[in-house]
């Protein structure tokens, strides 16, 4: 693991990073600085270098516990790494404050996917109803209501 | 590519809008190791929160750390007073490199002095 963030450090003290850009491995300075901005007080202003390092920090933040979910998955022969993956993850590195909320956030997240997808079955079952319905009329020359 | 759209808009009516793109989140998440091969979609969701979460906290210690250390008040946040809180603070030691070893600034943990190049 700390050969990793060895390698995640030498990346990011260089400029490019062979085909991968500068921008591509950080979140957008305005973002972030937005965020930094709605946590203090209405006066607060934050430097450019100030939100140029909390960029470096989240990105390394998001590198570092991707790492240790991505072992997870490894020890565990999964291929894909899912949202309790990274919740478990948190709480394994010492970020147990955020667990609650994250486990919270993504059980909402599902619930709605869940609804979403309920919606499109739905919605798809309407339509091949109607279709068939057409071409019954198209054969037989006349209109049966649904 | 608005790839974030979709689950923002379903989000916003319940949870509140996205404030990082899932796209780039996902860029660094691959790029942080080999291994990482296959992310399900619900994984940059969770981090774009988590992501609110860690900034709120680094940015509030570094506020608190740089208003307790200055008797002067000052009203703008610098790199230094985010330094300070990663060096302060045990869950941010992964960040410690990272914040120390940069051709501008130097930190000395002893004293809280900060030496800058401009």
């Amino acid at each position: 693991m700390f050969d990793n963030i060895n390698n995640i450090l030498g990346s990011i003290n260089s400029d490019e990073e062979g085909g991968i850009k500068e921008q591509d491995r950080l979140l957008p300075i305005a973002n972030v600085g937005r965020l930094m901005k709605q946590i203090l007080p209405q006066n607060a202003k934050i430097s450019k270098e100030g939100k140029e390092t909390m960029q470096e920090c989240v990105s390394e933040f998001i590198s570092f516990v991707t790492g240790e979910a991505s072992d997870k998955c490894h020890k565990e022969k999964r291929k894909t790494l899912n949202g309790d993956d990274i919740c478990w993850a948190m709480g394994s590195l010492g970020f147990d404050d955020y667990v609650v909320p994250l486990k919270r956030y993504l059980h909402r997240y599902r619930e709605l996917e869940g609804e979403k997808a309920n919606q499109n079955k739905v919605a798809a079952g309407n339509n091949i109803e109607e279709r068939q319905n057409n071409e019954h009329c198209n054969l037989q020359g006349s209109f049966y209501g649904p | 590519m608005r790839q974030a759209g979709a689950y923002s808009r379903i989000l916003s009516r319940k949870t509140g809008p996205h404030s990082l793109p899932l796209a780039r989140i996902k860029k660094i998440m691959k790029k942080s190791s080999d291994d990482v091969k296959m992310i399900s979609g619900e994984a940059p969701i969770v981090f774009s929160k988590a992501c609110e979460l860690f900034i709120e906290e680094l940015t509030k210690r570094a506020w608190i750390n740089m208003t307790n250390m200055h008797e002067k008040r000052r009203s703008t946040l610098h790199k230094e007073d985010v330094a300070s809180a990663v060096i302060a603070t045990d869950v941010f030691d992964f960040l410690v490199n990272l914040v120390t070893h940069d051709n501008n600034c130097e930190l000395k943990e002893d004293s809280h002095q900060v030496i800058m190049e401009t």
